[in-house]
């Protein structure tokens, strides 16, 4: 066995080698969504593999800066045919930057999402007050460079997921049997932005016989890793691994509702810092997005299927981060059980956000450029939609953004987990809030 | 469970999946990215030229394929299959949108003779069908000829390109160039984002008319393949009908806009019959109970994603397409099921000295060797005992068939994944109701 330090550099150039399997047919360049709409990226192919080769460690000046525009979606790794690890080669570029170079308040903050929803939740109808007006936008503009049209979240006024999860704690099912058993990470969104994905996950896992357990956890260290602040996402993913490693250990599954969260946990975190020791490959296994594991029950004949009928056309859109996972579409095979669900899919690349990129000014109209491909998809869908639905929280408001701006329509988007809970009769989709008796309450 | 796993989502795969889907099994498609067709020039190639020496191309494709040798896939098949196989895909890609034209009639009377059409350096590249938009550059035609390419578009040279015409035909053909603005602002620009752009018809119409200005009276236009993605039929029509001239597309170095319009017609055309095409799904391991195969698995971002079917059809391509791996050893192994490749033993034995020997390199005929129903078999059985129970192989991973330098690429795809999706079929019965 080596010892740890000795195998960083070997898999440090494990990723910055597969350029060496280039051969340049450009069908990264033909489906990246963003070199597609901005000349100020000039596509995967050159900033990637081909630019690569200019680049060194401590270097006065890293050959491009375009880099910086590369929105981490990996469309790119999804197409390549030669399995060129071109989103990863990137935003190693950009953290070399970063490291050279400093980081901006901005995107220092940006990367702080935790902070900033512990503590907006701490007097959260102020906060939304303080942020979400035309001043505060105009002044986060000019001074931080935050586009005062982007599409913030709104921190939650009904109390965080862990304020639920103290109150509904005498209510929550509890098993004996371990295999019944499953760990649920919620990310920073759900416990301060939208406490209500994490409740429509918990009752839709209770409504299948498993019990939940939310141990302590706190940001997977993705924002810190897009914006290639790669030592401080390192200190967040290794406390991460510290507090699910023993569950992992111990076979119980890691469940995700944010697909982002869950791609850091499975690989973004152990590839791009090379964080492979025991725990935090463990961690990596047993880390699962919801939908995947749910999908899993469906073939092994575990997945209640007492489904009532939605009768809605509903537009959903796989985030790109949730196929980076690379396991097909299980929201999809899921929500096309339930009867008269009118599933349209979309094959749009990408809605442009890319979690914190679409907030930055320079950035922003590159975004929107980049989501009209998903804003015309949805529009295109008929006059009479009520929802959408997507994965990923950041593309949820993306897309209700773009919707609004692009064709003034107001059309909410929901996570499928929300859709999975109200046909099940448990959720209310319009107010986002769990049925205080639920239908199996009811009738037991 | 699915009854069909095609792994390759290049021709042959999407071809065979076709096929296996209309017949009502139930297919999914996987990839490792997304297939070959983007390197494609976007027609439907059969056979240009014989193996060997010849170095004249040939005029009837399905004529010819009885004189190829015995161990070429096309020679197991026979003439009427292929050209049965090379109809069924054409009538898909017919109803999907892409104008290849009707069929002959009858075929025996008037038996298929291969188009002549200009290739990204005007060179003449014999052809079996291609799209209405390649189909006006025919060069036994002796009409005259405008090849127009725009300042800033690398690697199409529209005065090379008439000069080889110009030279190797009867045919009056000029040069001329446009300013890329006709098109775009963007500053840096490949073919996929010009044809994105002439998806608008506004910028079509600024195109039409910067053109008309150009062009003669009876000459046809040659531009660059870009004209349109998703809208490209209109397009076309539109310029034709603002200049008044013929217009052809001449293929351009990948990305390749005319190969991706055949890809994106196949996909959709699956996808209507319920059938997804997964890019980013690299086989990496299987399952197997003796000769049975009952799962291939697929690197995930975490633990591997196992995919069960009844069958599996092998259409990862051969070196390029990455079905075939190779070391500098001059070892060459098969990607997914590790089957035995017939090729070279030694990496002195890849090539000839020449590097554009007209026999071909050797390296290149390498591959899977398989039985009549396509299933791999053992190098030199005389037997045909396939080595997997339920694994079929077809395209350019098969053995014997030097597509490229033969210009055999799509028929060749076609032909052996049609024929292996119907083994297949067979092979499966009818479907579970």
């Amino acid at each position: 066995m080596q010892p740890n330090h000795a195998m960083q550099p070997i898999q440090w150039e494990s990723v910055d080698q597969t350029l060496d399997h280039c051969i340049k047919c450009n069908i990264c360049t033909s489906y990246c969504p963003v070199s597609a709409v901005t000349d100020r990226f000039p596509g995967p192919k050159y900033v990637g593999p081909q630019a690569q080769r200019f680049r060194a460690a401590g270097q006065a000046h890293s050959p491009d800066d375009s880099v910086d525009f590369c929105s981490g979606c990996r469309v790119c790794n999804e197409v390549c045919p030669a399995g060129v690890r071109i989103a990863e080669i990137n935003a190693r570029a950009r953290a070399q930057i970063v490291a050279d170079r400093g980081i901006s308040l901005r995107n220092r903050l940006l990367g702080r999402n935790e902070l900033l929803g512990k503590l907006g939740s701490i007097a959260p109808a102020a906060a939304n007050l303080a942020l979400h007006n035309p001043v505060s936008r105009l002044l986060a503009e000019k001074v931080l460079g935050i586009a005062r049209e982007a599409p913030l979240p709104r921190w939650s006024e009904k109390g965080t997921f862990g304020d639920w999860l103290r109150k509904r704690a005498p209510h929550r099912l509890r098993v004996e049997d371990p295999a019944h058993k499953v760990v649920y990470f919620h990310g920073c969104a759900t416990m301060y932005y939208e406490p209500f994905i994490g409740q429509a996950a918990v009752a839709v896992l209770e409504h299948n016989g498993y019990e939940v357990i939310v141990p302590p956890q706190n940001c997977c260290g993705l924002p810190m890793l897009s914006n290639g602040e790669f030592d401080a996402a390192t200190g967040y993913h290794q406390r991460n691994v510290a507090c699910l490693a023993s569950f992992a250990r111990a076979g119980f599954p890691v469940l995700g509702t944010s697909t982002s969260c869950t791609l850091t946990l499975k690989e973004e975190a152990p590839e791009l810092l090379d964080l492979h020791d025991e725990a935090a490959t463990q961690v990596k296994l047993a880390t699962w997005d919801i939908f995947e594991w749910l999908r899993a029950r469906l073939e092994a004949g575990e997945l209640r299927t007492d489904f009532q009928p939605l009768p809605y056309t509903l537009p959903y859109h796989a985030p790109c981060q949730q196929r980076a996972h690379q396991i097909g579409k299980p929201a999809l095979e899921i929500l096309g059980l339930i009867p008269q669900l009118d599933l349209r899919e979309s094959h749009a690349r990408c809605c442009g956000i890319a979690g914190t990129y679409g907030y930055k000014t320079e950035k922003y109209r590159v975004a929107m450029d980049v989501g009209q491909e998903l804003f015309d998809f949805v529009q295109a869908q008929g006059d009479d939609l009520e929802y959408t639905a997507c994965d990923s929280e950041t593309c949820r408001w993306q897309l209700e953004h773009g919707l609004q701006l692009e064709h003034g329509r107001a059309i909410p988007s929901r996570h499928p987990i929300e859709w999975l809970a109200a046909a099940y009769g448990l959720y209310d989709l319009a107010q986002r809030q769990l049925h205080p008796h639920p239908r199996g309450a009811r009738h037991p | 469970m699915l009854d069909l796993l095609v792994i390759g989502a290049g021709c042959s795969g999407l071809s065979a999946a076709l096929v296996a889907a209309q017949a009502g099994l139930r297919v999914r498609v996987i990839a490792k990215g997304l297939g070959t067709l983007h390197w494609h020039a976007g027609t439907l190639d059969v056979l240009g030229y014989l193996p060997g020496d010849t170095p004249e191309s040939i005029p009837h494709p399905f004529a010819a394929l009885d004189r190829l040798p015995a161990q070429h896939p096309y020679a197991r098949l026979g003439a009427a299959q292929v050209e049965a196989a090379m109809e069924t895909i054409v009538a898909s890609l017919n109803r999907a949108g892409l104008d290849f034209g009707p069929s002959a009639p009858d075929s025996a009377a008037n038996p298929a003779v291969n188009l002549l059409l200009p290739s990204p350096i005007g060179v003449a590249r014999p052809t079996w069908r291609a799209p209405r938009a390649q189909r006006a550059g025919e060069l036994t035609s002796p009409q005259p000829m405008l090849i127009v390419g725009f300042s800033g578009l690398r690697d199409f040279y529209p005065a090379l390109i008439a000069e080889h015409i110009s030279r190797a035909h009867s045919i009056a053909a000029r040069a001329d160039w446009l300013p890329l603005a006709t098109i775009t602002h963007r500053r840096d620009n490949h073919p996929v984002h010009l044809a994105q752009a002439l998806d608008d018809p506004a910028t079509v119409a600024r195109l039409g008319a910067a053109l008309k200005a150009q062009v003669d009276t009876g000459e046809r236009i040659g531009l660059p393949a870009i004209l349109g993605l998703e809208r490209h039929a209109a397009t076309l029509a539109q310029l034709e009908a603002e200049t008044g001239a013929s217009i052809f597309e001449i293929p351009t170095l990948p990305p390749s806009v005319p190969g991706i319009r055949l890809h994106k017609a196949l996909v959709a055309t699956l996808a209507q019959l319920g059938v997804r095409v997964e890019a980013g799904m690299a086989a990496i391991a299987v399952h197997q109970d003796g000769d049975v195969i009952h799962s291939v698995e697929t690197a995930t971002s975490s633990r591997p994603l196992r995919h069960r079917a009844r069958a599996f059809l092998l259409a990862t391509g051969g070196i390029l397409g990455g079905g075939l791996q190779s070391d500098a050893h001059g070892r060459v192994w098969e990607s997914v099921f590790d089957l035995p490749v017939s090729a070279p033993t030694t990496r002195q034995g890849w090539f000839r000295s020449e590097f554009l020997d007209p026999r071909g390199q050797p390296i290149f005929r390498g591959g899977l060797e398989v039985n009549d129903q396509f299933q791999p078999i053992t190098p030199e059985d005389s037997t045909g005992a396939p080595l997997l129970h339920n694994v079929w192989v077809a395209g350019n991973a098969l053995a014997h068939a030097d597509a490229i330098r033969t210009r055999s690429v799509e028929g060749l795809a076609i032909a052996t994944g049609v024929a292996a999706a119907h083994a297949i079929i067979a092979s499966l019965g009818s479907p579970p109701a």
